[in-house]
C-alpha cells in the first residue's frame, strides 16, 4: 500500500514534468540550433554557442532592446551574427559592479551599456593599468577585475557582430582538427562543395535579414547547410543524436523542474503535517522522488555530454551538492519517516538549484575543456563527489538545526519532538562526518598522485579539515557532557559555516594555494557574509531566549532530564 | 601512583581532546588567513613546520593513543571501531609528518636540446662555506616574505642581511702600480632633481666611457702636448654618413651610396636599379617573422633593397656588422651575377659628451660638448663646469691617479634598478660582506680567506633525466591546452640501465625510489619541461594509506557497526517485533559506557 502511494506520488511528479506537452514537440528551427560549431575545445550546437554568447554579454538568457519585443537568445544571437541591428549602439552590455560605473563616469542606475559608450568611456586607462600590474605579478584590484570581464564582453561582441568566421566547416580528415568559416572552406575543400555552403550559408543570411520570424524558412536553409556540411567530412562531423541531446537537455531544463519538483513535495508535506494526512505522506515523497530522478538525470546527462567525470567546477559542485541534500533527505526519510528530513532538504536543494541558474558570471555553467591538472584522474573523480556529499549532509543538518532551533523558539515545550528532532539531527551529522573525513583521505590519496604528498596543509585541504574539526569537536564535547542537544543544534547551524568556508570561502574569499582551477572572482562576498550575520543573529536570539528559559526552570527547581548528561 | 593514575587519565581524556582540538582549529583558521597574505613558503616554515605545531600535533596523537589504549580491551563493535579511528588518526598524523618532513622534493629542469641532467632544484637556499683551514660547512637557509634570514649563524659567520635586489657598484682607490688615471665625476641638475656619481678609469677599458641618458662621459690619457691640443680642439665638421653608405660592386664598377641621401629612392648602376626600401637601426625580427627595429638606436643598422636588372628582380637584406653577411632572395626572374654589395656603417660620434682628459704628468683637462656647443679647459678638485645640457654641472670629486678597481655590492633601494639578491655576513672578526646570490665570493680575514657561497640548494640525483620530446595536446580547434606529457629517458649509468618513460599529469613515473612528475612547462619555450623529483620513504607511504584505510573503516564501524549488530540480534532471536529494527541513534546506556572509567576533572 506504501509502495502503492509512492509510486503514485511518483507518477504524479512525473506527469507534472511532461506537461506541457508542447516542450517535446520539435521546433522548425531545430536544424539551425543543431548546426555544429567547433568553438573552445569542444563541438557545440549553435544553440548552446547562442545561449553562452548572450549570457556572457548580456548576463542573462533574453535581451530586451527598446521599444521592441523582448528577444530570446537565439534570436539575439542570430540578430548579432547577422548584424540586423545597429549593435553599436543598442544598450546590450552588462556593467553590473557600481564603483566601476563610478570610476568610468557611466550611470550608475543603468545595468547595461553599448558598445560604443564603453569604447568613448576611461576603460582603456584602467584596462592599461590592470594589464601592466598582470605582468608585473600584481595583485588586481576589484575595479581592475571587473574591467577585464567587460573587456572580454566587448571582445566577444566584436567577435560575433556580423562574423564569416564561425568555425562551422569540419576538418576534412583529422577529429580533433581546427575547423574553419565557411569564407575559409576552400582551404579544405574544392570549388564546387564550398559553393553549395557557401550559397546556403547567404541563403539563411538573407533569409534571416529579410524575415527573421519565419522559422520554417530558417530551418529548411538550416537543414541544408546541415547536411551539405556533414557530407564534406562525413566521420569528423559529430552525429545528429549528439547534438540533439545537447540541445534538448537544455530545453527540458532539468533542474529548473527538479527545484519545482522539491517545492511541490515540501507543500505536500507541509499539507501532511498541518492536517495530519499521513496518507498523503508516501505521495508527497513519491512527489521529491521524482524530483529527484529528473535531478540525477540532468546531472547524468550533463557528464555524457561532457564527456567527463562530474563535480569539477564551482557551478557543477552547487547542484551536485543539491542532489546529495535532496537524496540524503529521502534515504534517511525512508529510515526514520522523520518528515523534517524533507522539509529541511527542499528549501536547500530549491536554493542551490536556482542559485546555480541565476548566477552564469559566478557560477559558470558552460562547458569547457578541463585543466591538464583535472583530467585523467581516477581518484579526483570519487574524491571530489565524496567530499561534496559530506558538505550535503552538513547542509542538511544545517536546515534540520534551523527546524530545531525554531522549536527552541517558537515550541519549547514540545520536549518529545525537540528530542527526536535531536536524535535525526545527529544521524546526520554521523554521516557527514563519515563522508568529509572519507572525502579528505581520498583527496590525500589523490594529492599523493598528482602533487607527491599527501598532506600539505595547502589552505583548501587544511579548511576541509576544519569544517570536520568544526563538527568532530562539539561531537566530543557533547560525549565529554559540555554539549547539550541545544548545542548540538546550534552547532549544526554555526559549524556549517566551517564548511561553507571550505567549499566557498577559499576559493573566493582567500584565493591562494594549488586549488587554483578552481577559484573565481565576483563571488559577491559581501552578501554572502551579511547572510551568514543574519543566521548568526538568528542564533544568538535563540540561545539568549534558552538561556533565559534555563534560568527560570532552575528556580523552578524543574529541571528536565537530560540525557546526554553523563552519569 | 594515584597521580600518575590521574595524569594518564587526563592525557587520554576528552577533557583534554576538545580544548586541544579547538586550539588546533584556531591555529589552522589563523595560519589559511596568514598565508593568504605573506604565502605559502612562510607559513609553512613559520607554522606548519615549526616545533610548536608538532608538539601540537604529537600531544593530539598522544592524545588519541592514549584515549584508545584506555578502553583496551575493547569489547563491543563500538569500542572497536572507537579504537580503530583513533589508532588510525594516530598513523595519519605519523605519516604525514613523515610525508612533509622526511620526504625529498626538488624541481628538475630538461630540455630537449642538452644532455640528461641530475641537478635537483630544492626548495629553500644553501650557504656554503671554506674556512682558512680549507673545512667547508654548509647549512639551509630560509628567507621568509619580509627578508628575515633564518638561522641567524651558520658555519661560523653571521647572517646579518638578507635584501632581494642588490647590485654591483664599483669604485677606484689609489694603489694601482702603474699609472691609471680614475676620476669620480658628480653629475647634477636642479631642473631634474637629478645628483649622481659615476667613476671613470682609463682601465679597465670597459669603465673607460659609458652613456647616460642625456650624454656620454669618458677619460683618455694622453702622453704628448701634441695629442692634447688635438683633443682640446673643437671637433671638425666633416662631412659625416649617419646611415653609412653602400659600397657595390660589380665585377669592374663600383658606387658608394649614402644611405640617408637616398632611402626610399632608386639608384642606377649600370643596368641595375637599386632601391634602399627601408633602414632598420637596429634589425630584428618580430613575432610574424617579419622585420622591424628593435630601437631607434643604432644596434645592428640593416637595409632592405630591391634590386632589378633586365633579367630579374631579387630583395636583398645587408647589414652593418661584418659578421652577418647579405640575405638575398630571388623575387621574379633570375639571380644576378657578379654583385657584392657592402653595407659600412661607423656608430656616430655622440652629439653630448663629457670627455676628460689626463696628461703625463697628472692635469686633468675636459672637452664638452652640447646643442649650445663646444667647451674645454682645464679641470680641478671642487671646480664645476656646465656642459650645456639643461642646467647639469659636472664637478670633479677626486682624482686618483693610480685607481685600482674595487667592486662592493650595495642594496638597491629604486625597485626599477634590476638587481641581484644578496646575503649580508659578518665573520667573527666583524668583517661585512654581501653574497650575491649563485656567486662565490672571497672574504680577507686576517687568518686568511674565506670561500663563501650563497646559492640554490641542488641535489645530485644518481642517475640522469634527458628530455627527448615535449608533447602539447591542445584541445580541438584551440589554442587552450589539454595536456603536456614529457617523453623523458632514464639514464642510470651505475646501473647501466637506460630506459624510456612517459610522465605526464597526474601520471608520474617511478624509478629506484624517486617518484618523477610533470610539474610545469614554459608555453614560451616547447623545448624545455620542469619535472617534480621526490623520493618518499615506502614506509612513509603505507603509514598515510594504512591509517587513511583504519580511519575511514573506523568511522563506519563506530557509527554503524551497533545497530547492524542489533538488528542481526534481533532478527536471529525473533523476540522483538519487525518495527523495533529502525537503527536507534542516541546511544543506548551500553554504548556510553565508552567514558564511564573516567573521573571527569573540574
Amino acid at each position: 500500500m506504501k509502495l502503492l502511494k509512492f509510486l503514485i506520488g511518483i507518477c504524479l511528479g512525473l506527469l507534472i514534468l511532461i506537461l506541457p506537452v508542447s516542450q517535446f514537440q520539435t521546433s522548425p528551427l531545430d536544424p539551425l540550433q543543431e548546426l555544429t560549431v567547433q568553438l573552445e575545445g569542444r563541438k557545440k550546437p549553435l544553440d548552446t554557442l547562442a545561449r553562452e554568447t548572450v549570457t556572457q554579454i548580456h548576463g542573462k538568457t533574453s535581451y530586451q532592446p527598446l521599444n521592441e519585443e523582448k528577444l530570446d537568445y537565439l534570436s539575439t544571437y542570430l540578430s548579432l551574427w547577422f548584424n540586423t541591428r545597429d549593435w553599436n549602439e543598442e544598450p546590450f552590455i552588462l556593467v553590473s559592479y557600481r564603483p566601476l560605473k563610478e570610476s568610468l563616469g557611466l550611470d550608475v542606475d543603468r545595468k547595461y551599456f553599448t558598445f560604443s559608450e564603453l569604447m568613448r568611456s576611461d576603460l582603456n586607462s584602467i584596462l592599461w593599468t590592470a594589464r601592466q600590474k598582470q605582468a608585473d605579478k600584481i595583485p588586481l584590484t576589484r575595479d581592475e577585475r571587473e574591467a577585464l570581464t567587460i573587456e572580454d564582453r566587448l571582445a566577444l561582441t566584436l567577435e560575433t557582430v556580423g562574423t564569416n568566421n564561425l568555425p562551422l566547416v569540419p576538418h576534412p580528415t583529422d577529429i580533433k582538427g581546427t575547423w574553419v568559416g565557411i569564407e575559409d572552406a576552400q582551404q579544405y575543400y574544392d570549388d564546387p562543395s564550398v559553393e553549395a555552403i557557401q550559397t546556403d550559408y547567404d541563403a539563411l543570411r538573407n533569409a534571416y535579414r529579410e524575415n527573421p520570424q519565419d522559422e520554417s524558412i530558417l530551418g529548411e536553409i538550416a537543414r541544408s547547410l546541415s547536411t551539405q556540411l556533414a557530407a564534406l567530412s562525413p566521420n569528423v562531423y559529430p552525429e545528429h543524436a549528439t547534438l540533439h541531446r545537447e540541445v534538448s537537455f537544455y530545453h527540458l531544463h532539468p533542474f529548473a523542474k527538479a527545484w519545482r519538483l522539491y517545492g511541490l513535495g515540501f507543500i505536500a508535506m507541509v499539507l501532511v503535517m498541518a492536517f495530519k494526512a499521513e496518507n498523503i505522506y508516501w505521495g508527497a515523497l513519491g512527489i521529491f522522488g521524482s524530483g529527484l530522478l529528473i535531478h540525477g538525470y540532468g546531472f547524468l546527462t550533463r557528464v555524457q555530454i561532457a564527456g567527463r567525470p562530474p563535480v569539477t567546477n564551482m557551478y557543477e559542485s552547487v547542484i551536485w551538492v543539491g542532489f546529495g541534500i535532496a537524496a540524503i533527505a529521502l534515504l534517511f526519510e525512508c529510515i526514520y519517516r522523520a518528515k523534517y528530513y524533507l522539509l529541511a532538504a527542499a528549501p536547500l536543494s530549491i536554493v542551490c538549484l536556482i542559485l546555480s541558474d541565476s548566477l552564469p558570471a559566478i557560477l559558470d555553467p558552460t562547458l569547457k575543456p578541463l585543466v591538464p591538472v583535472l583530467r585523467d584522474n581516477f581518484w579526483l573523480s570519487i574524491h571530489v563527489p565524496t567530499i561534496t556529499l559530506g558538505y550535503a549532509s552538513f547542509a542538511l543538518a544545517l536546515g534540520l538545526g534551523h527546524i530545531l532551533l525554531g522549536h527552541y523558539l517558537f515550541a519549547p515545550q514540545a520536549t518529545p519532538r525537540i528530542r527526536s528532532l535531536s536524535k535525526w539531527n545527529y544521524a546526520l551529522l554521523q554521516v557527514g562526518v563519515l563522508l568529509l573525513s572519507a572525502g579528505i583521505i581520498l583527496g590525500g590519496i589523490w594529492a599523493h598522485f598528482s602533487w607527491g604528498r599527501f598532506w600539505g596543509w595547502d589552505p583548501k585541504e587544511t579548511w576541509a579539515l576544519i569544517a570536520l574539526m568544526c563538527y568532530v569537536v562539539p561531537l566530543h564535547g557533547r560525549l565529554a557532557g559540555w554539549f547539550s542537544d541545544f548545542a548540538m543544534a546550534v552547532t549544526s547551524v554555526v559549524a556549517f559555516n566551517g564548511v561553507l568556508m571550505a567549499w566557498y570561502g577559499v576559493n573566493f574569499v582567500l584565493g591562494t594555494g594549488l586549488h587554483s582551477y578552481g577559484f573565481a572572482t565576483g563571488g559577491s562576498e559581501l552578501i554572502v557574509a551579511g547572510l551568514v550575520g543574519l543566521d548568526l543573529l538568528f542564533v544568538a536570539i535563540v540561545a539568549v531566549k534558552q538561556r533565559g528559559r534555563k534560568k527560570e526552570q532552575q528556580k523552578e527547581k524543574t529541571q528536565f532530564p537530560q540525557i546526554y548528561a553523563p552519569d | 601512583m594515584k597521580t600518575f593514575d590521574r595524569i594518564w587519565r587526563f592525557i587520554g581524556s576528552i577533557q583534554l581532546a576538545v580544548p586541544l582540538l579547538g586550539a588546533i582549529v584556531l591555529v589552522l583558521v589563523g595560519a589559511t588567513f596568514y598565508e593568504s597574505k605573506v604565502g605559502s613558503v612562510s607559513v609553512q616554515h613559520e607554522i606548519y613546520q615549526s616545533p610548536w605545531f608538532g608538539a601540537l600535533m604529537f600531544l593530539l596523537a598522544v592524545n588519541l593513543g592514549v584515549s584508545a589504549l584506555n578502553r583496551y580491551p575493547w569489547r563491543n563493535a563500538r569500542q572497536v571501531g572507537f579504537a580503530l579511528t583513533h589508532l588510525g588518526l594516530i598513523v595519519i598524523i605519523a605519516g604525514s609528518a613523515a610525508v612533509i618532513h622526511l620526504g625529498v622534493e626538488g624541481m628538475l629542469l630538461v630540455r630537449t636540446d642538452r644532455g640528461a641532467n641530475n641537478q635537483v632544484r630544492m626548495q629553500g637556499d644553501l650557504l656554503e662555506v671554506m674556512n682558512p683551514d680549507r673545512t667547508v660547512e654548509s647549512g639551509n637557509i630560509f628567507i621568509n616574505r619580509s627578508g628575515k634570514v633564518y638561522p641567524t649563524y651558520l658555519a661560523g659567520l653571521e647572517l646579518a642581511d638578507y635584501r632581494e635586489n642588490t647590485v654591483r657598484s664599483i669604485q677606484f682607490i689609489e694603489g694601482e702600480t702603474v699609472p691609471n688615471p680614475a676620476v669620480r665625476l658628480s653629475l647634477t641638475s636642479d631642473r631634474m632633481g637629478q645628483n649622481i656619481e659615476r667613476s671613470l678609469a682609463v682601465a679597465p677599458s670597459s669603465y673607460s666611457q659609458m652613456t647616460l641618458g642625456i650624454a656620454e662621459l669618458a677619460i683618455v690619457q694622453t702622453n704628448s702636448d701634441e695629442e692634447l691640443q688635438q683633443l682640446l680642439s673643437p671637433p671638425s665638421n666633416k662631412t659625416q654618413h649617419l646611415w653609412g653608405e653602400l659600397k657595390i660592386d660589380r665585377g669592374q664598377k663600383q658606387a658608394i651610396v649614402d644611405v640617408k641621401d637616398n632611402i626610399s629612392k632608386s639608384v642606377n648602376f649600370n643596368d641595375l636599379t637599386i632601391e634602399l626600401v627601408d633602414f632598420f637601426p637596429d634589425f630584428r625580427l618580430d613575432k610574424n617573422r617579419l622585420p622591424t627595429t628593435a630601437s631607434s638606436q643604432f644596434n645592428n643598422p640593416a637595409i632592405l633593397l630591391e634590386i632589378s636588372s633586365s633579367t630579374g628582380t631579387e630583395g636583398w637584406f645587408v647589414f652593418g656588422k661584418a659578421e652577418f653577411p647579405p640575405i638575398r632572395t630571388v623575387i621574379s626572374g633570375e639571380r644576378i651575377a657578379d654583385l657584392q654589395l657592402d653595407y659600412q656603417f661607423e656608430t656616430p660620434p655622440a652629439e653630448d659628451y663629457f670627455h676628460v682628459i689626463a696628461t703625463e704628468d697628472d692635469k686633468l683637462y675636459y672637452t664638452a660638448k652640447s646643442s649650445n656647443g663646444f667647451k674645454s679647459g682645464t679641470l680641478a678638485i671642487g671646480e664645476s663646469v656646465t656642459p650645456g645640457w639643461a642646467d647639469f654641472q659636472i664637478t670633479l670629486k677626486e682624482y686618483i691617479p693610480h685607481g685600482k678597481l674595487q667592486r662592493t655590492i650595495v642594496p638597491a633601494d629604486n625597485p626599477q634598478v634590476q638587481g641581484n639578491p644578496a646575503l649580508l655576513v659578518k665573520t667573527a672578526a666583524g668583517t661585512a660582506t654581501w653574497l650575491p646570490w649563485g656567486e662565490p665570493t672571497t672574504i680577507e680575514e686576517p687568518e686568511g680567506e674565506i670561500y663563501a657561497a650563497f646559492g640554490p640548494k641542488l641535489l645530485a640525483l644518481p642517475f640522469g633525466i634527458k628530455l627527448e620530446d615535449f608533447i602539447v595536446d591542445r584541445n580541438e580547434g584551440s589554442q587552450s591546452v589539454a595536456m603536456w606529457t614529457s617523453k623523458i629517458r632514464i639514464q642510470d649509468p651505475i646501473n647501466r640501465i637506460s630506459k624510456q618513460r612517459n610522465v605526464w599529469m597526474n601520471h608520474p613515473t617511478w624509478y629506484r625510489g624517486w617518484k618523477i612528475a610533470q610539474a610545469s612547462w614554459n608555453p614560451g619555450d616547447l623545448q624545455q619541461s620542469t619535472l617534480q623529483v621526490k623520493r618518499e620513504p615506502t614506509w612513509v607511504t603505507a603509514l598515510t594509506w594504512t591509517g587513511s584505510a583504519l580511519v575511514v573503516s573506523g568511522i563506519a564501524v563506530m557509527f554503524y557497526a551497533p545497530a547492524l549488530m542489533r538488528k542481526m540480534r534481533s532478527k536471529s532471536n525473533q523476540t522483538e517485533p519487525a518495527t523495533a529494527v529502525t537503527p536507534e541513534v542516541a546511544e543506548k546506556p551500553e554504548d556510553e559506557g565508552i567514558d564511564r572509567n573516567l573521573t571527569p576533572i573540574s
